[in-house]
């Protein structure tokens, strides 16, 4: 029961003159007062034969208009003081909680409350969420939550978050939303016992996460205070870099963080062993390709008869050590008339073979610097979470699309698997990706699309949480934002507003999408039947170079951990018992 | 060669003159005892411009009330006669405007219900929610003569809102226009009668041929009008008006128990501030007679009157119940 007896919090009247609805009505507010968008406001309705109906709402529109006037230059007359005329303000509010469920509409009349306290928290449905993620203030400078069943798959998972780059910040909010669910403590041990798997697709900002943001203020800080979070940086970062194109020592391509960062790359065994030539090719499931079979029997021939050898692989009694010869070895066989039926099967004819060659060779440039045999082997280099750090941070933006493509997929598939093998949805594994809709376009069909699915489909129950970004939902596989209980939405395209993926948006919301901050989120969540406006604080950890302040210590380490002979391996960095003397 | 005006007045509201024959002003003269030579002497009459020095007050008041007949009723009286009767609502309301800040608002308004009949049993009657106080009427109350019976209760409320209005915001520099005649209200300090609708000629036929002569902004000197209702008066000429001789008349007068120095500020007073107040024809089908105060006042209290249907049918209905 929501309690509306705070007579002084008045705001205004339910109007008579618009119909009044159990889902929508007009309010209009009292002389003197006011309402924003976002108030949340509760009204009552008295019934004969039962216990009052508490109406809570949003305001989802406001307006004033002059009441008296009947020309529009009538406003000049008024503000000259010839004709009497009265501003009246009205406000929409849609309804987001009736308690008890007795759908009536509220009595034209009815004096309407401003909430706050418990009042508000019930409108919102706050005081259901047994589990509640802070994740920003509202308009009214109060927290608001998001309901932690839908996020770590109790009830529902995944987070879909749309907006057009640069003004939206859709990565600041999914790493903040990160940050809460890992430190407000509201998961339990599953919060603490996460992990976070972060693909950094654009500039190096999200490669400071460690760091500690000098441009932080006391504003921002009491902002954190405010929502129960400390203002720090991520205690746990773990970063992985590709190595430096052309640079056989295989060091990391950073430009800006120069300590705590590890090369990830893949051993030509762990190619053919693993069979990732698949994900090489952006269309490799598509069913119009003929190429997919070539591709198909390519990876099998390989997985079967490579042999490791000394970092690099031995087939055919030939040795292979870089990318480039085991493409050329395979064109090689593919193109000669003896060898082709045992790699691609016999009835394949020249021009498959040829479309196929043609795209191998084409991946000889991008993909050379990931898949290496002149590595030790021993050495670590793959990107696992559950041995890594709590944040682990994939970095791409140095990578060619084709190399962006292959890593996320295999990266991906690798992760998925750990957890089906494990059995468990525990630990919870988050997966931050951005440009979502190069990854798993609405059209066509290729391997990566497919973990995506996957992961959109099954990782609920396995414990894999995806936060997909992307500038438009609409181009983004429908499963896929079906299947994430919580959209967020920040600054859209007009064009893209008005697609039937932002459905959920009220149309006033709609309007305003087009004009959000940087930093104001609209929040759609299954609980709330309105999504909530969010601002969310300035990250507290540095997102580029210039506010970063010191490393934390345990990077530091890692300097000497990248040349480190007697490295243990699937070591985790940050554990004081890490150095093994 | 004769011009054509067009009146700006929508013909349903009748002719800003309710003239002769030719537009040529007001038609039946009046009888009253008129001295022209208040101002200036007879022969020296000519239009009056604003004088540079002349005050403009930064509160003025309107006043205007509303009237509305929602029924006519019949009783059924116990000897078998049958009287007429009215219900009608009536409102009046002050606009208080504030020329310095800009601000008209509505200072007091009042509205009023009665039952007009002059049976001698009835009483009040109720509809809904409202209530009609009988109202008795002498003499046999015909049903054509009872909507003139209204007119003295929303004179009365005028008088007492205008009064109420003062009470609570007056600088002691402030105009108060009346919509209409003076006749009763003309105890009130500072306050001039504003008469939109010429019927009468006052002026001897020198004098009164100075008044189409009046350009836009100028009016004609003070004259006394001898009689019971009279007192001091002059014409002046709205702006907006469609050039016919007579359009955008209006008179103006105020107590007869002011003296003459007096009534003659009034007027310098009048002619500097009512012309801001004229409306345009496009938005008022009196225009510019009807000022722009008073007709967002008469709407504000045409809106309080409330539904006509729904008093009607209220009316109807309790009536029908109570039998």
């Amino acid at each position: 029961m929501i309690d509306v007896s705070d007579e002084t919090s008045s705001v205004g009247r339910v109007l008579g003159t618009a119909d009044a609805t159990p889902l929508q009505f007009w309010t209009a507010v009292t002389p003197g007062s006011y309402l924003q968008l976002d108030d949340v406001v509760v009204t009552r309705r008295d019934l004969p034969d039962r216990e009052p109906v508490t109406i809570a709402g949003v305001v989802t529109q406001v307006r004033a208009r002059h009441e008296g006037a009947q020309f529009d230059s009538d406003v000049f007359a008024i503000a000259d003081g010839t004709l009497p005329a009265m501003v009246q303000e009205a406000a929409e509010i849609t309804t987001t909680r009736v308690d008890p469920e007795l759908y009536v509409p509220p009595a034209p009349g009815a004096v309407v409350h401003r909430a706050s306290g418990d009042a508000r928290d019930a409108a919102l449905h706050f005081d259901r969420m047994e589990r509640r993620v802070p994740m920003g203030t509202g308009r009214d400078g109060v927290p608001v939550f998001l309901n932690a069943d839908f996020l770590d798959g109790t009830r529902g998972a995944h987070v879909s978050i749309s907006g057009i780059s640069g003004v939206a910040t859709k990565t600041s909010f999914a790493t903040f939303l990160l940050y809460s669910v890992f430190r407000s403590g509201q998961l339990g041990a599953d919060g603490t016992n996460a992990r976070a798997l972060i693909f950094n697709v654009k500039g190096e900002d999200l490669l400071f996460l460690d760091h500690p943001n000098t441009k932080l203020d006391d504003a921002t800080r009491s902002a954190y205070a405010l929502l129960g979070l400390p203002a720090a940086p991520f205690p746990d970062v773990r970063v992985y870099a590709p190595p430096r194109a052309g640079d056989s020592s295989g060091a990391p391509d950073v430009a800006s963080r120069l300590t705590g960062v590890d090369a990830f790359y893949w051993t030509l065994a762990e190619f053919c062993e693993k069979k990732l030539l698949p994900y090489v090719f952006a269309d490799a499931d598509d069913e119009r390709q003929q190429y997919t079979m070539v591709v198909h029997s390519v990876t099998a021939h390989l997985a079967r008869y490579a042999v490791p050898a000394e970092g690099g692989i031995s087939i055919d009694g030939q040795r292979i050590s870089s990318y480039q010869d085991l493409v050329d070895h395979v064109v090689e066989q593919l193109t000669d008339d003896e060898t082709r039926s045992t790699w691609a099967g016999s009835a394949v004819n020249m021009g498959t073979v040829n479309a196929f060659a043609r795209r191998l060779i084409g991946s000889k440039r991008d993909l050379s610097r990931l898949i290496r045999g002149d590595l030790a082997q021993r050495r670590p280099h793959q990107i696992k979470t559950a041995d890594s750090a709590q944040v682990t941070v994939v970095d791409l933006h140095n990578l060619p699309d084709r190399a962006q493509r292959f890593v996320v997929g295999v990266t991906l598939k690798t992760e998925f698997e750990e957890k089906e093998k494990a059995g468990t949805g525990r630990p919870l594994l988050f997966v931050v990706l951005d440009e979502l809709n190069k990854y798993a376009p609405r059209e066509g069909s290729s391997p990566i699309k497919e973990v995506l699915l996957d992961i959109a489909e099954r990782g609920r129950s396995l414990g894999v949480i995806l936060i997909g970004a992307q500038q438009t939902a609409s181009e983004v596989e429908r499963r896929i934002v079906t299947n994430s209980a919580i959209r967020v939405v920040g600054r859209l395209d007009p064009a893209e507003a008005s697609r039937p993926e932002y459905g959920f948006l009220p149309p006033a919301m709609r309007q305003r999408a087009l004009l959000a901050r940087p930093g104001t989120m609209f929040v759609n969540q299954p609980d709330i039947p309105v999504p909530l406006c969010v601002e969310f604080p300035f990250p507290a950890w540095a997102t580029r170079k210039s506010e970063s302040g010191p490393p934390p210590a345990e990077t530091l380490r890692s300097i000497v951990q990248g040349a480190d002979p007697f490295a243990v391996i699937g070591g985790r960095p940050g554990a004081d018992d890490d150095i093994p003397f | 060669m004769t011009r054509v005006f067009v009146d700006a007045w929508d013909p349903s509201y009748g002719a800003s003159f309710e003239g002769g024959e030719g537009g040529d002003g007001p038609g039946s003269s009046s009888s009253a005892q008129v001295d022209v030579e208040v101002e200036v002497p007879a022969a020296e009459w000519a239009p009056i411009d604003v004088s540079a020095g002349a005050r403009v007050p930064d509160v003025v008041f309107l006043v205007d009330g509303v009237r509305r007949n929602d029924a006519q009723v019949w009783t059924a009286e116990d000897d078998g006669t049958s009287y007429a009767g009215l219900a009608a609502s009536f409102a009046a309301g002050v606009v208080r405007c504030d020329l310095a800040r800009g601000a008209a608002e509505l200072a007091v308004a009042r509205v009023s219900r009665g039952l007009f009949t002059a049976s001698p049993s009835l009483g009040d009657v109720r509809a809904g929610t409202v209530r009609y106080e009988v109202h008795r009427v002498s003499g046999p109350g015909e049903a054509s003569k009872l909507p003139a019976a209204v007119q003295g209760p929303l004179t009365a409320l005028e008088i007492e809102i205008s009064s109420a209005a003062r009470d609570s915001g007056s600088d002691g520099t402030d105009l108060l226009i009346v919509d209409g005649p003076l006749r009763n209200r003309r105890q009130l300090p500072r306050t001039i009668g504003y008469v939109k609708t010429q019927q009468k000629h006052y002026l001897p036929a020198a004098q009164e041929a100075i008044v189409p002569r009046l350009r836009p902004g100028q009016r004609t000197p003070v004259f006394q009008i001898g009689t019971v209702w009279g007192g001091w008066s002059w014409y002046l000429r709205l702006p907006g008006s469609s050039g016919a001789p007579w359009s955008g008349i209006v008179r103006v007068e105020c107590s007869p128990e002011l003296s003459p120095e007096q009534a003659i500020e009034l007027a310098e007073v009048s002619l500097a501030t009512l012309p801001r107040f004229a409306s345009s024809a496009y938005k008022d089908p009196r225009a510019p007679q009807n000022l722009v105060p008073i007709a967002g006042l008469e709407r504000r209290l045409r809106g309080m009157l409330g539904d006509a249907r729904v008093l009607h049918r209220a009316l109807a209905r309790d009536s029908a119940r109570a039998f």
